[in-house]
């Protein structure tokens, strides 16, 4: 083989390579975005005895997104008068940078992580509290009212629930000791699955994650009924795929933590690969989250809020002293 | 510390990219429509037919701003109950009395704001 040959070769085949750019990295992140909005536009139909998405391929339409992702691609730019050009066009590649950069911390198995970051829980939280801005940017550029709206309401319910999110989190750091999320998954192989003992917490995991993510029964940002889409209304078709994008990987995120946090990450009986373990509970739990979808009505925001800042803060208190109990030992009175 | 610093490889993933991002922009080029004069209704923001009457400086009620200064400094004191969290089985119970302490001063105020704001109809 002649040398710039091997060079490439021996660079497609490296494992740093392979991980960024195909597993668990961008072509991945993007097939499956495309599989899992076939699956929920197929599943929400389902629930409400529709048929669904059934044209884009012969096996039940499941082709539907990547047709959605080339139409949207090469839709014409529309930006709106007085639109803040340079904001309105980088939110949606910031949001979708800094949901890519989420799962580049999650353990998908032994080894198969792109960053094993000694922090990785806390970078994970930080990284998720950048959002807020960036939907508030977004909203307040395209200089149009129901975005500004919608970006408030995103501002607002996301710092709200932030909290709640990152002490939700720390029962799992009390219980385990550690920041490093293989660490979190090495605690679970020898100690059992956080869920029971963290039952609380995993519970106020997913309801806080699903108001960071924008979805019903908390997706006021974007309630299509009020607000008409909220922040995302003046997105042109290839700006609306690049909003669309961080949607998605933030619910494949929020529930690939969940379930390396509380369901025992790649673990499982060796009678199937680790990744595998992975994905079966991460899919039951994007399932989860798709069927509140069509099954809770939206809250309205002062009840949000108050929610927020009350009872999910009280709850995530009463979750660490749980988790302190389990740790230091209950005394004997 | 686990991190080995910058692989060699990035270089050429930004290549990839920007290569990727090349393609897309050339094809959109050819294939996108393109409106060389677009009318004032295209242009206008979507208001749902309602004409628009916001105008660019528009004013948004600031009552929510001291919720975000009051998220500020929680999630600053959540990032110190990290540190507490993660020393925890080490500490063991001779960290209580000063944790207790913390969340004390930290959590009265926020209690006291949120009395207040309980006190309001508006959130």
């Amino acid at each position: 083989l002649p040398d710039p040959v091997t060079q490439i070769v021996q660079l497609i085949t490296s494992t740093y390579f392979l991980e960024i750019v195909v597993f668990p990295g961008l072509v991945s992140i993007a097939i499956l975005g495309a599989l899992f909005t076939w699956f929920e536009r197929k599943l929400t139909a389902r629930v409400q005895l529709r048929i669904g998405p059934m044209y884009a391929s012969p096996a039940g339409g499941i082709l539907q997104g990547f047709a959605d992702i080339i139409k949207l691609l090469f839709k014409e730019l529309i930006i709106p008068e007085g639109a803040d050009r340079f904001f309105f066009i980088m939110s949606p590649v910031t949001a979708l940078i800094i949901g890519a950069a989420l799962l580049g911390l999650i353990p998908f198995a032994p080894g198969v992580q792109i960053a094993n970051v000694e922090v990785g829980l806390p970078a994970f939280l930080a990284i998720v509290t950048l959002s807020p801005t960036i939907v508030l940017l977004a909203g307040w550029s395209a200089n149009s009212k129901f975005p500004f709206i919608g970006g408030l309401r995103a501002l607002f319910q996301q710092t709200a629930y932030e909290i709640p999110l990152w002490l939700s989190a720390l029962g799992v750091v009390m219980i385990t000791g550690t920041l490093n999320l293989t660490g979190i998954v090495q605690f679970q192989q020898n100690n059992g699955w956080l869920i029971l003992p963290q039952a609380l917490g995993a519970v106020l995991f997913v309801v806080t994650s699903t108001a960071e993510m924008e979805r019903l029964p908390f997706d006021l940002p974007e309630a299509e009924s009020e607000i008409m889409m909220g922040w995302q209304a003046e997105y042109p078709g290839p700006l609306f795929m690049l909003v669309q994008g961080p949607a998605f990987i933030k619910l494949y995120a929020f529930a690939a933590l969940f379930s390396t946090l509380y369901l025992g990450g790649y673990l499982g009986p060796a009678i199937i690969p680790p990744i595998v373990w992975f994905f079966l509970k991460t899919i039951v739990i994007i399932v989860a989250i798709m069927l509140f979808r069509s099954t809770f009505p939206r809250v309205r925001l002062d009840q949000l809020l108050r929610q927020g800042w009350t009872t999910l803060l009280t709850l995530s208190i009463v979750n660490i002293v749980i988790a302190y109990f389990i740790v230091v030992g209950v005394p004997a009175i | 510390v686990v991190s080995q610093g910058i692989p060699e490889e990035t270089g050429y993933i930004i290549f990839l990219f920007a290569a990727t991002l090349a393609l897309v922009i050339t094809l959109r080029l050819v294939i996108s429509p393109r409106d060389p004069r677009p009318t004032p209704e295209k242009k206008a923001p979507f208001e749902s037919g309602s004409g628009s009457w916001i105008p660019r400086t528009d004013h948004q009620s600031q009552r929510y701003y001291p919720y975000i200064l009051m998220f500020v400094v929680y999630d600053v004191i959540a990032m110190f109950l990290f540190a507490w969290a993660l020393d925890l089985r080490a500490l063991g119970a001779a960290g209580t009395v000063p944790i207790l302490t913390f969340m004390v001063v930290a959590l009265v105020p926020l209690a006291y704001a949120l009395h207040l704001a309980g006190q309001r109809e508006n959130w």
